[in-house]
């Protein structure tokens, strides 16, 4: 985050930015100076289709049994990250890789740990509702199943023709994938420790070592390149990363760069969760930054303080963003 | 994800959690049909009798739970079921849950076991208790997920939300 945008947390303004490619403002609660996030086009922001992103967020008829919604793995009290080094589907299958946390992921893209075509967050959502590499949700090919949960519910109903009023209402994937988009890009974190230059003297040395050795990838205000890198020499088969997609062997073992904001509620870490601590994760960097071998005890502590200073707690207990307390009125 | 622990209290994550957590299930390891040998506190999970939850708090007094005496759970629809207090987790509109009543007779530490990964809440004077560990029971038992609350002596209620049928093998049990 640029540090004049730090400096004037204090002042934090409800900027009003305007979405992309679009004339319709929406008040975005980010820091003063700090441009809004882009949106896609066809997807504008509005309070009606935010709440409807929210309800479905944490509703599990979004899974095929009924049993796991999108609010299952990315739990507000952990940053909307899990906890678990990866989750089983709603079959058993086992995850592939380590849940990610959410926080100003409207900033992010391309999104996921290694699938560069993944770049808006309507795209990504069809992966666990829809997807079977894993199965998560499990409900590919059962778009008119969804479709069927969701209108038989007046509320539903409802909010679906308020949010979508040019499209009449109309309750299909696209829409549904549009509200959980524009719900998310309200997950909006910055109210850490780092943001409010309220650094120890510990995290204050921790960032000067961040700057020499870490930043050139985790670079920014949510601390990611977005762009793809091996960290390790060793590649498990299991999961050769972005090489999956772009089959090319020099990309075997690259991950995007993940973002470490809320970096003390989203353990364990690493596209695997195979880091259980900040220090792991840190020394298994070794290999992509030889320097991290060289580290006292004493500054991998002060790096760890940097990351854990990178915490909003009030974005993992933020009411806006939790499961809502009433649907069209009344008790949810 | 945590694999699946072998059974040991020590094999329980011992740190404080959330009033309910799903466990992770991941690891199936063969089974043969042998049932694997189970530690005294589990018991009665073999021996399960047929129980229908209650929809509602009110109604729950048949949906007793005997502590140490395993249960075939019967839930009904999640639509159907009127909470004490909302799920962290609710299941959706094709889930099944329900409510059970158990008495701890002493206080000390009470595991709920089930078959599933549904999600549980177990509630004292309409507020969750806070669990102190979970995690799976042993491999090829059909315990698939543990969490353990610690309990005064009382009545309380059990909480059974996304489970994604109706059965469910459940069992309360006090450890030693």
């Amino acid at each position: 985050m640029r540090r004049a945008a730090l400096a004037l947390f204090g002042l934090v303004a409800l900027a009003v930015g305007t979405a992309a490619a679009h004339p319709q403002a929406w008040r975005w609660d980010i820091p003063a100076g700090m441009a809004a996030p882009e949106v896609p086009a066809d997807n504008p922001m509005s309070a009606a289709k935010v709440e409807l992103g929210r309800r479905l967020f944490y509703d599990a008829d979004l899974s095929i049994d009924g049993t796991m919604s999108c609010a299952s793995c990315h739990e507000q009290k952990r940053a909307f990250a899990d906890g678990n080094r990866t989750r089983p589907g709603v079959h058993g299958d086992p995850g592939r890789r380590n849940v990610p946390g959410l926080a100003n992921v409207a900033y992010l893209s391309p999104l996921t740990w290694a699938d560069p075509r993944l770049s808006t967050l309507e795209a990504q959502s069809a992966v666990p509702v829809f997807g079977d590499n894993p199965v998560e949700m499990g409900m590919k090919g059962q778009e008119a199943e969804l479709v069927r949960r969701l209108s038989k519910d007046k509320c539903y109903r409802r909010m679906f023709r308020a949010a979508f009023p040019k499209e009449r209402g109309k309750i299909e994937p696209a829409t549904v994938a549009k509200a959980l988009g524009a719900f998310q890009r309200t997950l909006l974190s910055y109210a850490s420790p780092y943001d409010r230059d309220t650094l120890s003297a510990e995290a204050r040395r921790g960032k000067a070592l961040f700057a020499r050795h870490c930043a050139t990838c985790h670079s920014g205000a949510n601390f990611s390149d977005g762009r793809f890198h091996a960290i390790e020499s060793e590649v498990a088969p299991s999961d050769p990363g972005l090489a999956e997609t772009s089959g090319r062997a020099e990309d075997r073992g690259k991950f995007r760069t993940p973002g470490l904001r809320n970096a003390g509620l989203t353990a364990p870490y690493l596209h695997d969760g195979s880091a259980a601590t900040l220090g792991e994760a840190i020394r298994r960097h070794a290999f992509a930054v030889p320097a991290v071998n060289q580290l006292t005890a004493e500054q991998s502590a002060d790096l760890v303080a940097l990351l854990e200073a990178l915490t909003d707690r009030t974005f993992a207990s933020d009411p806006r963003f939790a499961y809502p307390e009433r649907f069209c009125g009344k008790p949810s | 994800m945590n694999r699946c622990l072998a059974f040991a209290a020590s094999a329980l994550a011992a740190f404080a959690l959330p009033a309910a957590s799903h466990a992770e299930d991941a690891h199936k390891p063969a089974c043969e049909g042998v049932p694997a040998p189970l530690p005294a506190e589990l018991a009665g999970w073999h021996d399960r009798a047929p129980l229908n939850a209650a929809k509602r708090a009110d109604r729950i007094g048949k949906a007793t739970l005997s502590i140490g005496q395993g249960a075939d759970a019967v839930l009904v629809r999640t639509a159907d079921v009127k909470y004490v207090l909302r799920p962290e987790k609710p299941g959706g509109s094709v889930s099944y849950g329900g409510l059970f009543a158990f008495t701890a007779e002493q206080a000390g530490t009470f595991r709920v076991a089930l078959g599933s990964g549904a999600w549980i809440d177990v509630v004292k004077d309409g507020k969750a208790i806070e669990s102190t560990a979970h995690g799976h029971g042993p491999d090829c038992s059909g315990v698939r997920k543990m969490v353990d609350f610690p309990l005064e002596a009382g009545s309380y209620i059990l909480q059974i939300a996304a489970n994604r049928q109706a059965q469910l093998p459940l069992l309360v049990t006090r450890l030693p």
